[in-house]
């Protein structure tokens, strides 16, 4: 009963009016003005209880927090002396679904009314799930990660962009902030927040923060990644310089499907400043990955997203299989994608080849270049290279259905069909024309599924059209330009929605066959 | 004049205690029954607990019919064998009273309080049948 605090609702932090927060000290309890909890105790009814008492001593200066245990006795000659039956007190915690006691509590519950009394007789009845009995840890959405003495925190900027490391970190939540943090050369190696340590100090309770990776950033910009990357490097100041300051951590968490956090990694970016700097930007960010799972983003759960990339990938051994992910330090956009020509403002098309923008799902583009043609160019050179320049260099088979399409689900991803048409012009049709691609236009066909309330987006049909024209031969010295397209359309095939009605029951009301014995 | 002690061994106080007993068991049995509905309606009580109870309560109420009627026959008719049956059956009245006072499933006060007194009653009691026996046999 004195640890019961009904008005503690903030974590790790005091609040206001509550004499039982344990986060509150004397100088807090002596701002309060009354206790809003002034009685914790057990049930009223019980004869003889335990009774925290909180009150607030206004007389004394400052004014003090008194809190007394003391035993309550019920004077009702109705009170409960004692009870058999362990339920009767305190809610019990029902039990846990599993696979292995699924059908058992199917049986129980699954009907419109269940009574609540137990199996057997047994009078100590033990819960199938003995609560924090092995003290593991569970996390769920949202919940603060703890850590030894406090909890996670990630520096983010509170009202102005000035770093404010209050900010808790929570479980699956991933977050990327920036901040701005003064500093000084002479007392750079005092703030804590420039070092290592203050980041991987604190451990997450029984699992120790690792460095992955430390990526050093000159003064100029340019960053190199360092080979060893376990040695411990604190902020020092060096020929006007201080080097090995924190300019961004990146916390990769790991974690289990039962909630658990079993493995942490931080990988650091270090700079230098020198004297005349007087703030600098750090940037932080957390991703949580499951165990035995390679991250791949979602662009939707299931239907797409509006603005997320189309997923792809490539078919090798029977499986489609998306395209290897990078899991650096600096997290990049190497995701296997259907991605388009992106134009630049140098409009010619071999200058810009590698550019390319992946294709946001629900987003019509349309990019193009110029070539230019010189009496030169061969025809075959040519048609491979634009045909690299309009597809990329791995253009992928298959696209995912849905926006959370797994690798291994061979029927939720759609074949890329391949069009080719050619502007045919009547009189070429027996020379030995050059055919070059001069445009691929993509149209994704894409239809609503599931309920009319929230319906998904789902990808059903991908074509890639290339079309191709005949290059003319061009007398020598002249110069053509040819203007090259690619585009991308999304259309919706939605069926219209229809509603789920079940069939109105007939009537299937026959006389027996015999009604009419003996007449008939 | 016909009414002396020296032939008349049935005793007296054990007769009287046996109407108090009586009594009082009446206004013990409504008053038990009254609170297992009373715990049934204001605690969570469930049926297998309250037929529980309930069931042992009526069985107690049978053997203590049954232990007033063969010690009142025992008493007047001055035979130790009815009176000794009654007494073993007090023994299982009193253990039913200590489930009452003590293993049920709520133990209100008001229990604590008519089960203590009927264990008193029943202590008694037990002490008048023996020496009534005694009385008897010899």
């Amino acid at each position: 009963v004195a640890k019961l605090c009904v008005c503690d609702l903030l974590v790790a932090q005091c609040d206001v009016n509550c004499c039982c927060d344990p986060d509150c000290s004397a100088d807090d309890f002596s701002l309060f003005t009354t206790c809003s909890v002034a009685v914790v105790t057990g049930d009223s009814r019980l004869c003889s209880q335990k009774a925290a008492i909180y009150s607030l001593d206004v007389k004394a200066n400052p004014p003090e927090r008194i809190f007394r245990l003391i035993d309550q006795v019920n004077p009702s000659v109705f009170c409960i002396h004692a009870t058999n039956y362990k339920q009767a007190l305190s809610f019990s915690s029902p039990e846990m679904p599993t696979s292995e006691n699924f059908d058992q509590l199917l049986k129980r519950f699954g009907s419109a009314a269940f009574s609540a009394e137990p199996d057997s007789w047994n009078m100590n009845t033990d819960a199938p799930n003995p609560p924090d009995a092995n003290e593991t840890y569970r996390y769920e959405y949202g919940v603060p990660v703890q850590t030894v003495d406090a909890l996670l925190r990630l520096p983010s900027p509170v009202v102005s962009s000035w770093c404010s490391d209050a900010n808790p970190a929570g479980f699956l939540v991933n977050q990327a902030t920036k901040c701005t943090r003064s500093v000084s050369l002479e007392k750079c190696d005092k703030i804590q927040a420039l070092s290592m340590l203050f980041y991987i100090n604190s451990s997450i309770l029984a699992v120790n923060i690792t460095v992955q990776s430390i990526v050093v950033q000159s003064p100029n910009g340019m960053r190199t990644l360092l080979n060893s990357s376990d040695v411990l490097r604190l902020p020092m100041i060096l020929d006007e310089l201080c080097i090995n300051i924190v300019l961004g951590v990146s916390y990769h968490i790991t974690y289990t499907d039962a909630g658990e956090i079993i493995e942490a990694a931080a990988s650091f970016v270090l700079g230098a400043i020198n004297k005349e700097a007087l703030s600098i930007q750090q940037s932080f960010e957390i991703s949580f990955t499951q165990v035995n799972t390679v991250p791949v983003p979602l662009s939707g759960n299931p239907g797409y997203v509006v603005g997320l990339p189309v997923r792809a990938g490539f078919l090798p051994q029977g499986y489609p299989f998306p395209g290897e992910s990078l899991l650096a330090a600096l997290t990049t956009n190497k995701y296997s994608q259907l991605t388009i020509l992106q134009s630049t403002s140098n409009q010619d098309c071999l200058a810009v080849q590698g550019s390319r923008t992946p294709i946001l799902f629900g987003y019509n583009m349309i990019s193009g270049c110029k070539l230019r043609i010189t009496a030169a160019t061969k025809c075959q050179p040519l048609t491979q290279t634009l045909l690299d320049l309009l597809k990329g260099q791995s253009f992928p088979e298959y696209v995912a259905s849905f926006g959370n399409s797994q690798a291994q689900d061979v029927l939720d991803w759609v074949p890329i069909t391949h069009l080719h048409t050619s502007e045919q012009r009547i009189y070429n049709t027996f020379q030995s024309s050059c055919q070059i691609p001069v445009s691929l236009e993509i149209e994704v066909k894409w239809t609503k599924y599931g309920s009319l309330v929230n319906p998904q987006a789902r990808i059903v049909n991908v074509t890639a059209t290339i079309t191709s024209s005949t290059l003319k031969e061009l007398p020598s010295g002249r110069e053509r330009i040819i203007p090259i397209t690619s585009s991308v359309v999304f259309t919706d095939i939605s069926s219209p929605a229809e509603p789920g009605y079940k069939a109105w029951p007939t009537i299937n009301a026959k006389l027996p066959f015999d009604f009419f014995f003996p007449f008939v | 004049e016909t009414l002396n002690t020296s032939y008349q061994l049935s005793s007296v106080p054990l007769q009287i205690f046996f109407y108090v007993t009586g009594i009082y068991y009446v206004f013990y049995f409504s008053a038990t029954l009254a609170m297992i509905v009373y715990k049934s309606q204001v605690f969570s009580y469930p049926d297998d607990f309250l037929a529980h109870d309930l069931a042992l309560l009526f069985l107690m109420a049978i053997l203590e019919a049954l232990r007033l009627y063969l010690g009142v026959h025992g008493n007047l008719t001055e035979e130790e064998a009815p009176l000794g049956l009654s007494l073993v059956i007090t023994v299982g009245s009193v253990i039913l009273s200590v489930y009452f006072l003590v293993w049920q499933t709520y133990v209100l006060r008001a229990d604590v309080i008519v089960n203590s007194l009927l264990l008193v009653l029943y202590g008694l009691e037990v002490l008048l049948k023996v020496t009534a026996i005694a009385a008897f046999v010899s």
